[in-house]
This record gives C-alpha cells, structure tokens and sequence, in this order.
C-alpha cells in the first residue's frame, strides 16, 4: 500500500466519515474494512488530533485510541462520505468492466459485477465519463478456464494435452492446479506431475483438457510475485547474445532481457538468459535476415541447419 | 519538524468543508499550522496552491468566490461534494473488491482502493471472506510502460502532447505530436489511439516504442474526437489477424499444433505430411518459417517466395 501523502489524505477523509459511524470501532476491524495493515491506521490515527474542522484553531479531532479500539470524543457533522474523484471512479469502473469480460468469470460474480458497475456510474455522475478513455480487455479461453477454475475449486487434478512452441510439440501431461491469473494472456500456475516441478500454462496452448477423480495435493508453495512479470530467468540460466538490424528491434520489447545495446547501424545487441536456448531456434528463423544469434554457436548452427534442411524439401519436392 | 504534509492537506480539505462562507488566504494561513510556519508569502502561496490541487485530484470540489472587499475566499460546499446515496450488497461490494486490485500501476491502485475506501465509509458492505465469495481467478492488469501516467492523464484532461516515437523497423525516434484520446490495453500492452497533428490522422501509438518524456502542450484539441476509437482493430491488423486470402501448406505429421488450430481444411497426404489451407494475412511468412523443414508453402508464389528468401537468409549466415 502506498504511504504517499495524497493516498494518506485521502485515506483519513473516508476515516472520519467511517468511524464518525462506530463508536468505539476496533483497530482490526477498520484496518481490514480499509485494507490496510493495523501500523498505517495507528499512523493515521496518530495525524488525525492534529487535524481541525474549523478555522477558528481549537476545534481539533479529539479522535484517540488504546491500540485495541478507537474512540472519537467529539464527532463532527463535517464527516459526510465525499464524492468521487475522476481518478477513482476511472480506476474502480475500467477495472470492473475488465473484470466482467472475462469468459471464465462466475455468472453470479459477473451479474454481481455489472449491477455494481452500473450504481458506480450513477453514483460517480459526470467524472465517471473520463473512465471511457481507459480500457482494458483480458484474452481468454473460456471453455479451457472453466474446467480449471472447477479444478481448483474442487481441489481435482487435471489432464492436459498442452502445445510447447519451443519444441513445436503436444505434450500430455497431469497437472496439480494451483491458480489462474490474467495478464494479457490467462495462464494456471500448477505443480506438474510429469516434470514434478512448478510451471506456468498458458490456457490458448492447452489443446485438451480433463478433469481427472485424482484429488490435486500440490506441495505447498510460495506464491510467486507477478509483479515482477512473468518470465523470471535464473542467474544460472545459460546466455544469449542476439544481435538484429533495425528491422529485428521489436525483440527487445517481446524478450526479457538483460541488456539492450544500441548498434552503430541502428541495430541492438541483445543479451538475454533462459533456461533452454534450443527452444530460441524459433527466434532466430524467424528474423531471417534482420538478426542472427551471436552465442552460443550450436544456437545459430541449429538454425542454420533447420534453414537449409527447409530449402533442400523446396528444391526436392516441387 | 517540517509538518507532514497529509497532515497539511488533511486540515486544508477539514477548513474548506467546514466553513459556511468562503474564507480568505489569510484566514487559512491563520488557523492551520503547517501555513503559519511556511517563512515567506511566496513559500505559502506557492504551497496553497499545490495543495489545493492535490485536494482537486482527490475529488474535492473548491469553488473560488470574490467578496465584497474584492478578496478571494475559498470553501468546499458539502451539498456539492457529497457522494449521492449508493447501496450496494455484499455480492456487489466483493466484486468491486476484486475489481479494485487490477491494477499494477501505483496511482491507479491508489486511486481503485480510495474509491473502495469512500464506498465503504459510505456503508458498502464487508465481504464475509473474499476467497469463498470469488473465483479462483486473479486477473492483473500490468502497466510497465513510463509513457503510462503522463497520457493518461493527457487523455483525462484532453491536453495534447508531444513524445519521441519510435516505428517499428526504424532505429532512430521521430518527434510526433499528438492528440491523445484513449488508451487500450490488449495481450498485455497499451496501446494509445489519437489525432496525429503533423499526419493530420488518426493513428495508434505503441506505448513501449514511446521514448524519453511525454510533453503537454498548451491549447485544446484541434480535430474532433470520435464516439468509438478502433484501436483493437488497427493491432489487430498489424497482427496478421485480419486475413484477407488462404494459403497452402504442406505440414509433417504431428508437427505445427497452432496452424492446424487455425486451418481451414486438414488432409492427410500419406507421406509423413499434411495438407492444410490456412488464412494468409499480414505476417504470415515470418510465422511459417519458424517451423524450419517442417512447413512447405505450396501457393500463393509471392509467400512462397518470401518465406524461401527468409531461409536463405538464415541458411548463409
């Protein structure tokens, strides 16, 4: 949670109003209402006696609290829930309509969705209108989502015939569901019984898909942080250098890399990590002549193999 | 100790909401600490109107009234920044809450949960436990791109503005400037539509090609801003998705699960290969030749042909 001064502020504002509402309030419960920690509500209510209603000095918050519950001695009628802002309304409506265009959504959770978007736009009246400026659509796969969303909630392990574009190959495999998230593409994390290790699909790759009786008993795991994006490579991961003209740039906005050098002829020295260079044949054949793969050489070799294998079946079968 | 400065804003927003009648600079310097000890005029004046500002971006609504002695006074009418009646059930206050943690993006984030936060002291409801009530989903919207805040806010205001653009294939950036309408977000990156000033356009802009810093420029729009912005369509077509023709290929057996997704017809040939007819749009020839010797294009020649040049590319490394 951000402790800027303008969230803090803003934060105090719905403060008074909520707890102008319940006496006596506990720090536990207000912290959780307001999805914060209990620290940064003590810190909150250690600002609001400072603040006052009125120019005339004197006439502060007398709002105080012993740790456990909060009392204000003094409540003021100046505490009425405040409209909107244009930022808030666009952040809560854009998220909500991209929320509810998720095919995999629950129908109730979705009409709940809607019928909340709807009271929103009323209640947020004209600066509700910016938020059209701002939209969102999440990719999915909605009979692949709703079988994995069943999955988890009914604790079933899944099988799956799932597409590998480094290998170009259908693989099948029983997967221990462990989530789903949307970020750009809709993907499930889950605990893979054919690597037995942790791995991410992502749902438009899986062909097939079947709930299986087994019950799903992944080990337990930390979550990983998304925010970090997807692709997370190991500093052991073997190196890459790929070096493209101006026409190959775009690779450095769809690979994660480590860095991104600016080349005299306009080009970029790309060097990235990952844990399987093989599956970088695809890369490398498809920048043809706007790139190649500098290391390591049996990378650029494979390539260069698959290229004249491809053109000696031309020369052969037409 | 210089006094925190929510506490400043905290007591500012207080004043404005509290007086009856509009009150003076001087007033105000008067009664809230943090003002009394700004040391010169400049200093608080320009702290005043920052302030203001912040309390402007959170929602407040200030109006600026003269009075008779041709001072100005300020004041936050409550009938105008009262959030009208909104009852929402627990269904409708956990799927907001779901909602509002999207976004990856500091100010958004900022902005859904305060949103969340007058909703609930305005008596929306608790959810008896989020994870029960919802699905197991969790969707995120990431914003990585700098580019993001500035036009968004550009987009808000209707505020044109200026960037560094860096096309596709080309290596150096282009100063463009633009009338920023609406941004998208789609598999995962923003994209921008607006009114091209110099092309006298409309184009779509990839936030991630936009270097350097976002400029605003003063003045309003020039060119009318559509009702509907098709800025899906436009990626759409850049991504090949829009196929105009079909072409044929020759597949080998078992190998290029996406393209038979896509084809049109399958037919076994017998050989270890398929036949498939698959759409032929934009981008088509790039896509085939990463199956190296397992994808053959029969017709049409001019993709034949591209795809033949691409391996050969390859092939004289």
């Amino acid at each position: 949670m951000a402790t800027n001064a303008i969230d803090q502020t803003r934060r105090m504002l719905s403060l008074v109003t909520y707890l102008r509402e319940r006496p006596g309030a506990h720090v536990q419960d207000v912290a959780r209402a307001f999805g914060i920690t209990e620290d940064e509500l003590i810190s909150d209510l250690d600002v609001l006696p400072m603040c006052g209603t009125s120019f005339r000095g004197g006439d502060l918050l007398d709002i105080d609290t012993d740790g456990d519950r909060i009392w204000w001695h003094n409540p003021d009628d100046v505490a009425e829930p405040l409209r909107l802002a244009a930022d808030e309304a666009t952040a809560l409506l854009v998220a909500a309509r991209a929320v509810a265009t998720l095919p995999g959504l629950r129908e109730s959770d979705r009409q709940a969705l809607v019928r909340a978007t709807a009271k929103l736009e009323t209640a947020a009246g004209e600066v509700g209108a910016a938020s059209s400026r701002l939209s969102v659509t999440f990719e999915s796969e909605g009979g692949v989502f709703a079988d994995v969303d069943r999955a988890i909630s009914e604790r079933r392990r899944l099988w799956l015939r799932y597409y590998s574009p480094a290998r170009d190959e259908l693989t099948e495999r029983e997967v221990d569901p462990i989530r789903l998230f949307a970020v750009g593409h809709t993907y499930m994390e889950g605990w893979c019984r054919l690597t037995e290790a942790r791995r991410t699909f992502r749902l438009d790759r899986v062909a097939e898909i079947r709930l299986l009786d087994a019950p799903s008993a992944p080990p337990e795991l930390e979550l990983r942080d998304l925010s970090e994006g997807l692709v997370q490579p190991a500093a052991e991961d073997p190196e890459v250098v790929i070096e493209v003209g101006p026409g190959g740039r775009w690779v450095a906005e769809y690979y994660p890399h480590d860095s991104a050098e600016e080349m005299p002829d306009g080009g970029l020295r790309i060097t990235l990590r990952t844990p399987d260079p093989a599956s970088l044949r695809r890369l490398a054949l498809r920048l043809g002549g706007e790139g190649r793969i500098t290391s390591p050489p049996e990378l650029a070799e494979s390539a260069r193999l698959a290229a004249r294998e491809a053109l000696a079946v031309y020369d052969g079968a037409l | 100790m210089a006094i925190a400065k929510a506490e400043r804003l905290m007591n500012l927003a207080l004043c404005l909401l509290g007086t009856r009648r509009p009150l003076s600079k001087r007033e105000l310097r008067g009664s809230i600490e943090a003002y009394l000890e700004a040391g010169s005029d400049d200093s608080f004046n320009r702290m005043f109107e920052r302030d203001k500002d912040d309390l402007r971006e959170l929602g407040l609504i200030i109006e600026t009234v003269e009075n008779l002695d041709g001072d100005t006074g300020y004041l936050a009418r409550r009938d105008s920044n009262r959030l009208p009646p909104i009852t929402l059930d627990a269904e409708e206050a956990a799927a907001l809450g779901l909602a509002a943690k999207v976004w990856q993006q500091a100010r958004l984030a900022g902005a859904a949960s305060g949103a969340l936060q007058k909703l609930r002291a305005a008596g929306m409801p608790e959810a008896e436990d989020a994870y029960e009530v919802h699905s197991a989903l969790e969707p995120r919207i990431p914003v990585h791109e700098a580019a993001f805040e500035p036009l968004m806010l550009a987009c808000r205001d209707r505020r044109p503005v200026t960037f560094d653009y860096r096309k596709g294939n080309s290596a150096r950036p282009g100063q463009r400037q633009v009338e920023p309408w609406t941004l998208e977000c789609w598999r995962g990156h923003w994209y921008l539509a607006g009114w091209d000033r110099d092309r006298g356009a409309e184009r779509v802009f990839r936030l991630s090609r936009i270097s350097g810093r976002v400029r605003s420029r003063a003045g309003a729009f020039t060119a009318p801003v559509p009702d509907a912005v098709t800025v899906r369509e436009t990626v759409e077509s850049w991504a090949g998705e829009t196929a105009t023709r079909t072409a044929r290929i020759r597949l080998r057996t078992g190998s290029g699960y996406p393209l038979r997704s896509r084809a049109v017809s399958v037919r076994e040939l017998g050989d270890g290969w398929d036949e498939l007819e698959i759409p032929y749009g934009h981008g088509l020839d790039a896509w085939l030749v990463e199956f190296g010797p397992d994808v053959i294009v029969t017709e049409p020649a001019d993709l034949r042909a591209d795809v033949m040049d691409r391996l050969r590319a390859v092939a004289k490394d």
